[in-house]
């Protein structure tokens, strides 16, 4: 398993080593419920997460005050994760590596599985106007919108402006995924007057959220991470 | 498929005289709706009964065609079925609308709505004003119905300023059906689950029993049994209102079994 060792910026003393486990997310912030907890008024209360996505690991910023920087590079989006990398937080910065006995998966060095993530201003402009009413008769109200986006086995964004979303095999579905294992609809996504959520519908394959597998229904929160066969999403709500 | 049991009943309450709630529940068509109607010389109790009939002769034509032509006016947001009982309620709109018009005495007439509608394994809550729609899963309660008051909206507009709105507006509806020539039904579709319990209830029910309550009976009781104490209970509290509610339990979710892994499942499951 790869290790996450946190430092603080002036002295370099180490203040604590967090294994990342497979399957498993971590998060990062002031608040006490945190996973890595750094004490300095400069860090979000949950201010980034890892996520651990197939064999890999990625690094989201939780939309925190200050930013969160890999490499010196402010991140706008989910990054992957690779051995030595350095993410600063504040005046903290934690140190990514596998150890030196350990694989390290081998395609997360090509460039493309960097922009996985399409912009998601031209994907929209893109799509235009093949996409069904994205607001529907329903109103004008602002409400807001949850978006899907790929990390693997898909490309771009799926905004989520149907009230029930399906996700399977089936060819009518909303995301269409194959797999053996996959059911004819694996999972739906309903958008609920109280926010969104991921049900289990049938199929071997039962979808995980955050490393967990998901039996009846959960509620989706920001940045989730959605896995099902293959597929690999990230889950966002944009006001 | 969904299997379900419920019950429904309504009550006069102890202050009113006459009945504007309505209802209508069906395990067999799935259809399960109430209706708060409003307006003076019983004309409130005519929208209520004028939605609850056309909703139910709307999906029972529906469910006895069955596989019937795509709706010129579909939602492309929303399933087949979801569409099927927003028809329903444009309908039953339009009916109670017209009526209004054509008689002096049921001017100004209107109704809340709340329905529910199981599909092949989904639920799907619609509703217009503020008859709520709960379900409870998981010991956890949730309204999927959204309410159409003007404080409720007020609220959900500016969540830090408090209301400027006194009680006498509590009850005012922003939605009704039967005011307007269209109106605009709140939906949400959602996966259904063996143990999930719902309730739809008029307000004259949601003024006197908490959620809370209303959650530990639904769970612990059989429909009727739940009815019959929510109701007993509202008027023991005073019954200011009259007090409808319907119960539903989902007894059953079966799967379609299509595919090659689902045969090979049930082959294994024989071996």
């Amino acid at each position: 398993m790869p290790m996450l060792t946190l430092r603080f910026k002036k002295d370099e003393k180490n203040l604590g080593d967090f294994v990342v486990e497979n399957g498993k997310s971590l998060t990062i912030g002031r608040l006490e419920d945190n996973d890595i907890v750094i004490e300095d008024l400069a860090v979000s209360g949950h201010h980034a997460k890892i996520d651990s996505v197939g064999d890999k690991f990625l690094v989201t910023d939780l939309n925190s005050k200050n930013g969160t920087l890999v490499n010196e590079t402010l991140i706008s989006h989910p990054r992957w994760l690779r051995h030595g990398d350095i993410i600063i937080i504040g005046k903290h910065y934690l140190v990514f590596a596998y150890t030196s006995e350990e694989d390290q998966p081998e395609d997360v060095h090509t460039p493309l599985q960097d922009t996985m993530i399409r912009d998601t201003e031209q994907f929209r402009n893109m799509r235009g106007n093949s996409r069904a009413h994205p607001q529907s008769r329903h109103g004008t109200e602002k409400e807001p919108v949850g978006v899907l986006s790929f990390l693997a086995g898909g490309e771009g964004e799926i905004e989520l402006t149907k009230k029930l979303t399906k996700i399977g095999k089936n060819v009518s579905s909303d995301i269409v995924i194959s797999g053996l294992t996959i059911g004819q609809t694996a999972a739906t996504i309903s958008k609920r007057p109280n926010g969104f959520y991921l049900s289990y519908v049938g199929g071997f394959s039962k979808p995980k959220v955050n490393g967990d597998t998901v039996k009846e229904s959960v509620q989706l929160n920001q940045f989730d991470t959605i896995a099902l066969g293959s597929l690999k999403m990230q889950f966002l709500i944009k006001e | 498929m969904v299997v379900v049991e419920s019950a429904g009943l309504t009550d006069v309450g102890m202050k009113r005289k006459g009945n504007e709630d309505a209802l209508f529940y069906d395990d067999e068509l799935k259809l399960f709706v109430v209706a708060d109607g409003m307006g003076g010389h019983q004309a409130g109790e005519i929208a209520s009964d004028l939605v609850v009939k056309t909703m139910k002769d709307y999906m029972v034509r529906f469910s006895k065609k069955g596989e019937v032509e795509e709706l010129a006016d579909s939602d492309k947001t929303l399933s087949k079925d979801a569409n099927r009982l927003i028809s329903g309620i444009n309908l039953s709109n339009q009916v109670v609308y017209q009526a209004a018009l054509k008689k002096r005495a049921f001017q100004g007439m209107g109704a809340t709505l709340s329905a529910v509608y199981f599909s092949e394994d989904t639920l799907i809550a619609s509703n217009v004003g503020d008859s709520p729609i709960y379900l409870i899963r998981n010991q956890e309660i949730e309204a999927l119905s959204v309410t159409h008051t003007v404080i409720a909206e007020q609220i959900a507009l500016n969540q830090n300023q408090n209301s400027r709105f006194g009680k006498e507006y509590s009850h005012m509806l922003t939605r009704a059906m039967g005011v307007d020539e269209t109106v605009n039904p709140d939906i949400c579709e959602l996966q259904c689950f063996k143990g999930d319990s719902l309730v739809i209830a008029s307000d004259g029910l949601t003024d006197k029993i908490s959620a809370e309550e209303i959650s530990k009976i639904a769970q612990s009781k059989r429909p009727a049994k739940a009815c019959r104490i929510l109701v007993d209970m509202a008027n023991q509290r005073g019954g200011d209102d009259n007090i409808t509610l319907i119960a539903i339990k989902v007894k059953q979710v079966l799967q379609q079994r299509k595919g090659m892994m689902n045969r090979i499942s049930r082959f294994m499951r024989k071996g």
